[in-house]
């Protein structure tokens, strides 16, 4: 079962540019056997759905068809997700009900928004939870794509995961130089590659140059770097949301992301935030065996500021003293 | 809705998120504006939660006053109060703690 100890349904954003491949990996992950208690959500920012008919494996199918999620469609989308967790509800936790909800975004959307509208509705914040953002990038286009169009960049910007598509095709010299720049405009993502949505290997690119692009239209266009926060133990859950509510607020532009574990009274809790906007913190088992993830370490990704800054402030925050 | 104040309920705020039962909570209320009265001070302001209720009483030194529902509101209605940015990386912020 996918859903979340507190019984909120995980929710997967799928993004990634126009023609970026984003139908084509699902339709392979769904063929290998992946989500396999979810709903997948298909969104078309054109009226007339097309993806829905290549995604037969699907367990369950839905397609919003009237504008993108991020912008004319949001109030489309709340709706189906409503929809979709008012029925959930109705079913006892012990019996079939999904436990994910698989959203492909248009190729027009921005994450963020999406995940705006998700927190500020009082109904989805109780059943839905934000789990993982994947991005695809096409390999021929990319570069095209972050260079020129502000949406490309934020787009992957907000991931959790990007998945670079279509490795095979295109100019395979540049392949690396392309990695390296997804790397500096989005320092904290894991980066693979796939070929028609199966995994293919991507070549080294440590100590390749980056391509110069664009910052994207928000932003004062210094680089992005990732700060790894360890939370002591004289910071508390209090001090730390005091601490983090004033500081997104203030810099949301540029903090980009936050992400981390931190233990509170009430559990341990997954921490996640994409601009401004903090979803409502998950509760995670109590040990779970997973080595990637440290607890009271968070993962601070964005410009404008040193990491010494933020520990600084935290620090003087909680009343700690810093040295 | 509160029986008390007639204020709505509302999606629980991110930042309550980390108490279990109703003393965690009391106790998160006055942590939380301890630790706000060591930040709000440098903008001429103070804060007050009596724990009586919702919300966070932000107040300037010249006795104008508002609740704040939350964090989020929190720093947008001290902004208006102090008539200035406030920024957690202010260098009073971090520059400090030598003492």
């Amino acid at each position: 079962m996918a859903e979340t100890r507190d019984g909120r349904v995980k929710l997967t954003i799928l993004g990634g540019f126009l023609g970026s491949g984003k139908t084509t990996w699902l339709r392979h992950q769904l063929h290998e056997g992946r989500f396999p208690d979810a709903v997948i959500v298909v969104n078309e920012a054109a009226g007339t759905p097309v993806d829905d008919a290549l995604l037969s494996k699907a367990a369950r199918l839905v397609v919003l068809a009237d504008g993108c999620a991020c912008c004319e469609g949001r109030d489309g989308l709340v709706a189906l997700l409503r929809g979709l967790c008012d029925e959930r509800s109705r079913i006892d936790s012990g019996g079939e009900r999904f436990g994910r909800i698989v959203l492909e975004t248009s190729g027009l959307a921005d994450p963020g928004p999406i995940i705006e509208a998700i927190r500020s509705d009082p109904v989805l914040i109780h059943h839905i939870v934000v789990s993982e953002i994947i991005v695809l990038i096409d390999a021929v286009n990319a570069l095209g794509n972050l260079a020129g169009d502000p949406l490309g960049r934020r787009q992957v910007e907000t991931a959790d995961r990007l998945i670079v598509t279509k490795v095979d095709e295109g100019d395979q010299a540049g392949l690396p130089h392309l990695l390296a720049t997804i790397r500096v405009v989005n320092p904290g993502a894991a980066i693979t590659g796939a070929i028609r949505g199966s995994d293919a290997p991507l070549p080294d690119f440590a100590g390749v140059l980056p391509t110069p692009v664009a910052a994207s239209d928000d932003a004062s266009g210094a680089p992005l770097f990732p700060t790894r926060l360890a939370i002591d133990p004289s910071v508390d859950w209090t001090a730390f949301t005091v601490w983090l509510s004033a500081l997104l607020h203030a810099r949301g532009d540029d903090v980009l992301r936050v992400k981390g574990v931190v233990r509170t009274a009430a559990g341990r809790l997954l921490l996640q935030s994409v601009r401004k906007t903090v979803q409502s913190p998950e509760i995670l088992p109590p040990q779970e065996n997973d080595p990637s993830r440290e607890d009271n370490t968070i993962v601070v990704i964005g410009r404008g500021y040193r990491a010494e800054d933020l520990r600084r402030s935290l620090a003087h925050f909680a009343g700690s003293r810093s040295g | 809705m509160c029986a008390s104040c007639g204020y709505p309920a509302r999606p629980g705020h991110w930042t309550e998120a980390g108490a279990v039962d109703s003393h965690d909570r009391i106790r998160a209320r006055f942590r939380r504006v301890e630790v706000l009265g060591r930040v709000l001070p440098a903008y001429g302001l103070t804060a007050h939660d009596g724990a009586q209720v919702p919300g966070i009483q932000v107040g300037t030194l010249s006795g104008n006053q508002t609740i704040a529902l939350d964090l989020a509101e929190l720093w947008v209605v001290a902004e208006k109060l102090a008539g200035r940015p406030v920024d957690p990386l202010d260098p009073c912020f971090i520059g400090g703690e030598t003492d």
